[in-house]
């Protein structure tokens, strides 16, 4: 059968409450933006294939609520995730200061080789920044993770955010397949079913 | 001798008739000669006597003659005695003479002027009542001056017609009959134009007039009156009545004159003509008349002095009007009027205007009632307006609710502490005695949008009255109509606003359970939305509204498809992500990934179902297994898959076992519903009959309801089977084995007899 897709990613987004990460999937998925602040109720997703050499991508972003009361709803989707955003809020220390807690929960719920990238939304906000770039580049470097700062609002970076990151799964996803083929040839050439 | 002497003597005697005498002598012939000696003897006798005779009187003659000459001196004397007399005489006379001629003259002067007096306190009269005229004329007094003129005609000119300037001012009389008549003329002109200036002024008065006796009547009136009562504190201008403000007089004088000039029909005619004309100009409304109150005002007001005015000259003008004629023109203005009002304030949508133009609507009737004006059309009027209003409300709560909607998270309403709890439950009626009891923070199960939303009809409610008030309509009418609105609003209004809310991207199929969930209790309280009105109405009997529980039905059907759609929606976004290996030799051993992903999604959203009522929980349930169910058929049977193998069958069964388990583990809490697992009968028939190849089972139930294969059908079967069949095909080594070859074999049979057996159904 013709699939309609080469891969599938999952993508996971977490985050604090409010920090936009329902906007940010929102502007990727719609291509719009919704000024009304709505809480996510549990666990919501979107859908969005991409194109990335040739090669047609699809990624099912599960959007968490950022709410301590949907904690234990949303952890249960961390293992099947491919790729983790961690949002926060860059007129929010807070949300900035959570990042730790958010790895923390990824570390013990995700998969080990889950690649990860670190988002500062609301970058459009220049008034009520309280988080500079500078430290969430430091961060992300502490972690070993990318960093991007966005806007879902202003539509800044959010394309090239999921982008940036489906490649890095794409390009693990191919080393392994590669590894995992090689093995399979030497097990079919070795024990042959039949 | 003797005869010659008689013949003397007869001379003698006699001095004529001597011829006798003479022929008596001559008859004697020779006498003659004695006789002429006779004769000269006494001559000569006489001349003797003669001589001694004046030998005898000569002394006397000389002194006579002295004696005359003396007096011829005397005489001259007195002669010029007399002249010198005379020439005095003459000389004074010559004075008086001219004195008497000038006495003569003087007289004839005096009979002249005496005369002329005569003439002229004939005429005074005649021309001192014609420069009376003129000066009433000038002074615009139009009726003496007709009475003057009408005495000058009939006392005075008839005396002094004969004088020719008196013939002039008689040709001018019918002239400045008419220059009266056609300044009075002029003056009622002049007084219309003003009376047309002034009538919104005498409208205003009146209007404000019954206002002030509307105060005695009406409680709610004087309440609200009492507000603007600031503004108007110059009470003297108040009481001023049509009458004070505008002086008639140029009607009732025009009218007089007319009469007097008999030409009051023509005069009537044209005061009604004109009238009716002015009538029309007021009656044409200002330009964007329904852009602001003054407007309106201005011209209600006009409308009314109109007729304020028309009811005195009614009441005073001694027939000019009649009762007849004022009810028609009325009965035609009033008509245009509502006309008009209902066309501009269809234009309005502002509420506050169009209670402020209710308000003067019923101030312009209970004003022009008073004067006796029927206004019963303008109730209707009222009502018109009335729904229009409730229309502009409507409007106006679209966008309420509109904001209550957009702003609304749709999550439960979470309350901290005991005072936010109170707030909710004052404002919605809910009661939930578990929940009173529960610790903090409280859960509510709908969300803020149903106490916000309960707030805002019964705000509509309370602005849907403020129209009704003062408008003397019946309780249960206002009811009535308040119920109306407010069904209509729910209905309508907010539906229409919850069905444009639950369509926005934004809002997950959780959210829209949670509408769901919110309509049902705000239908739940339409019953106390009933009692709500009727408490505000003051109405007994709550007739409207045992059918008010449908009311936000068509918004519930809509959000319920709504949610059928999204969830579907889901469910094919999953699907969409299968990526089954059709040629799979082993199956894994664990259901898809994309299979576990889909329960557990469902698992969160059947939890929130069991909030709904389990009616539409169980069919949410029911429509999505079925959707599944029918979905991964309609992957098996897809033509896209031309081959199938036993592994790949074995997974896609895993993976069913796994939807089955999960519709069997009551996923929206216990229900009526025996098992949903029940909605993959088909798939699951489907995928025994396969795996267990109990081909024999099939043939012989076919047909029979209690089949263990009822839902099977051999068109269905026969597609797999040539899909395996063709899968079969590929592997190089099965025709080498026997029970391959048998599998073969049997299988070949069995597409046989099912393509048979499919035959047969169809015929």
């Amino acid at each position: 059968m013709a699939k309609t897709y080469d891969y599938l990613f999952k993508l996971l987004l977490i985050g604090d409450s409010g920090v936009g990460k329902t906007c940010v999937l929102f502007r990727f998925s719609e291509d719009a933006f919704n000024t009304t602040f709505i809480s996510t109720i549990g666990i919501d997703f979107k859908i969005r294939t991409i194109e990335m050499d040739g090669k047609k991508i699809k990624l099912q972003i599960w959007d968490t609520a950022g709410q301590e009361r949907f904690r234990t709803i949303t952890t249960a989707y961390y293992r099947g995730a491919m790729g983790i955003m961690l949002v926060y809020d860059v007129t929010n220390e807070k949300s900035f200061d959570n990042i730790k807690n958010w790895i923390r929960n990824i570390e013990e719920n995700a998969s080990a080789d889950v690649e990860k990238m670190l988002l500062g939304n609301k970058c459009e906000l220049n008034s009520g920044r309280q988080v500079s770039k500078e430290r969430g580049e430091q961060l992300a470097v502490e972690y070993g993770i990318k960093f991007m700062e966005t806007s879902a609002k202003a539509s800044v970076n959010v394309e090239e955010a999921f982008h940036t990151l489906a490649r890095d799964i794409k390009t693990k996803t191919e080393k392994k397949l590669v590894s995992l083929l090689e093995f399979k040839l030497k097990q079919y050439i070795l024990v042959p079913n039949y | 001798m003797q005869n010659q002497e008689h013949l003397l003597q007869e001379i003698e005697g006699i001095d004529d008739y001597w011829g006798p005498t003479f022929r008596a002598i001559y008859d004697q012939d020779d006498d003659s000669r004695k006789f002429i000696d006779t004769l000269d003897n006494r001559i000569k006798q006489y001349d003797k006597e003669i001589e001694r005779m004046c030998n005898f009187y000569y002394q006397g003659f000389i002194d006579s003659i002295r004696e005359l000459q003396q007096v011829e001196n005397q005489a001259s004397k007195l002669k010029k005695q007399v002249v010198q007399l005379n020439s005095n005489v003459q000389t004074i006379v010559s004075e008086v003479t001219s004195a008497g001629e000038e006495l003569v003259k003087a007289r004839q002067v005096e009979n002249n002027i005496q005369m002329a007096i005569n003439s002229l306190s004939l005429c005074l009269p005649a021309l001192s009542s014609y420069s009376k005229l003129q000066k009433q004329m000038a002074d615009k007094r139009y009726y003496p001056a007709l009475k003057t003129l009408e005495q000058l005609e009939q006392l005075y000119l008839p005396q002094v017609s004969h004088y020719k300037f008196f013939r002039q001012i008689i040709e001018k009389i019918p002239k400045l009959r008419e220059n009266i008549k056609e300044s009075s003329m002029s003056d009622l002109n002049c007084f219309l134009e003003t009376i047309r200036k002034f009538s919104s002024k005498v409208g205003e008065a009146a209007m404000k007039h019954s206002v002030e006796q509307q105060n005695f009547d009406f409680g709610l009136t004087k309440l609200k009156k009492k507000k603007d009562s600031p503004e108007d504190n110059s009470d003297d201008e108040d009481s001023l009545s049509a009458q004070d403000l505008i002086d008639f007089s140029p009607v009732y004088r025009c009218l007089h004159i007319c009469t007097v000039l008999s030409s009051r029909d023509t005069f009537d005619a044209y005061y009604r003509q004109q009238r009716r004309e002015q009538a029309l100009l007021t009656l044409h409304p200002p330009n964007n008349m329904h852009e602001s109150i003054a407007s309106y005002c201005y011209y209600l007001q006009c409308i009314v002095g109109f007729f304020v005015v028309e009811d005195h000259v009614l009441n005073t003008g001694n027939g000019l009007l009649t009762r007849a004629y004022l009810e028609d023109l009325w009965k035609m203005a009033s008509d245009k009027v509502v006309s008009i009002m209902r066309t501009n304030t269809a234009y309005c949508t502002d509420a506050n205007l169009l209670l402020r133009i209710k308000d003067l609507i019923m101030v312009f009737c209970i004003t022009l009632r008073s004067y006796g004006y029927p206004v019963k059309n303008y109730m209707e009027l009222l009502h018109e307006i009335q729904e229009h209003y409730n229309e502009i409300l409507m409007q106006k709560w679209v966008q309420v609710f509109r904001d209550i909607l957009y702003r609304e998270t749709f999550c439960h309403l979470e309350v901290d502490n005991q005072e936010q709890y109170d707030n909710v439950v004052r404002t919605f009626p809910y009661q939930d005695d578990q929940l009173e009891s529960s610790p903090f923070p409280r859960k509510f199960p709908f969300s803020s949008m149903v106490p916000s939303v309960y707030d805002q009809v019964k705000q509509f409610i309370f602005a849907c009255l403020k129209f009704s008030n003062d408008l003397n309509f019946s309780e249960g009418e206002v009811d009535e109509m308040v119920q109306k609105s407010t069904k209509l609003l729910l209905s309508r209004t907010f539906s229409g606003c919850l069905s444009s809310a639950f369509h926005q991207p934004r809002l997950g199929l959780l959210q829209v359970i949670q509408i769901i969930v919110d309509t049902g209790y705000l239908e739940k309280s339409s019953k106390s939305i009933q009692q709500f009105v009727s408490e505000a109405t003051g109405s007994t009997g709550g007739t409207v509204g045992d059918d008010a529980g449908i009311t936000l039905g068509v918004a519930r059907n809509d959000a319920e498809h709504h949610m059928y759609d999204k969830m579907k929606l889901k469910l094919n976004e999953f699907l969409d992500l299968e990526d089954y290996d059709w040629m799979l030799v082993e199956p894994t051993g664990q259901a898809s990934s994309f299979v576990t992903d889909l329960i557990n999604f469902l698992r969160v959203v059947f939890n929130a179902l069991r909030n709904l009522t389990e009616e539409v929980s169980v069919h949410v349930c029911q429509e999505a297994f079925e959707h599944i169910s029918k979905s991964i058929l309609n992957l098996l049977l897809s033509d896209d898959i031309k081959q199938l193998s036993m592994g790949a069958l074995n997974q896609l069964n895993l993976d069913v076992i796994q939807c089955e388990l999960f519709a069997a583990s009551e996923p929206v809490g216990k229900t009526d519903e025996p098992d949903f697992s029940q909605h993959f009968a088909p798939l699951r028939q489907l995928l025994d009959l396969l795996l267990s190849w109990d081909w024999s089972t099939y043939f012989h139930d076919y047909g029979q309801e209690t089949s263990k294969y009822s839902h099977v059908k051999p068109t269905t079967a026969i597609i797999v089977l040539e899909k395996l069949k063709e899968a079969d095909k590929k592997s190089v080594f099965s025709v080498l084995k026997k029970s391959e070859r048998d599998k073969k074999k049997l299988l070949e049979t069995v597409l046989k007899q099912l393509k048979q057996l499919a035959i047969t159904v169809q015929q």
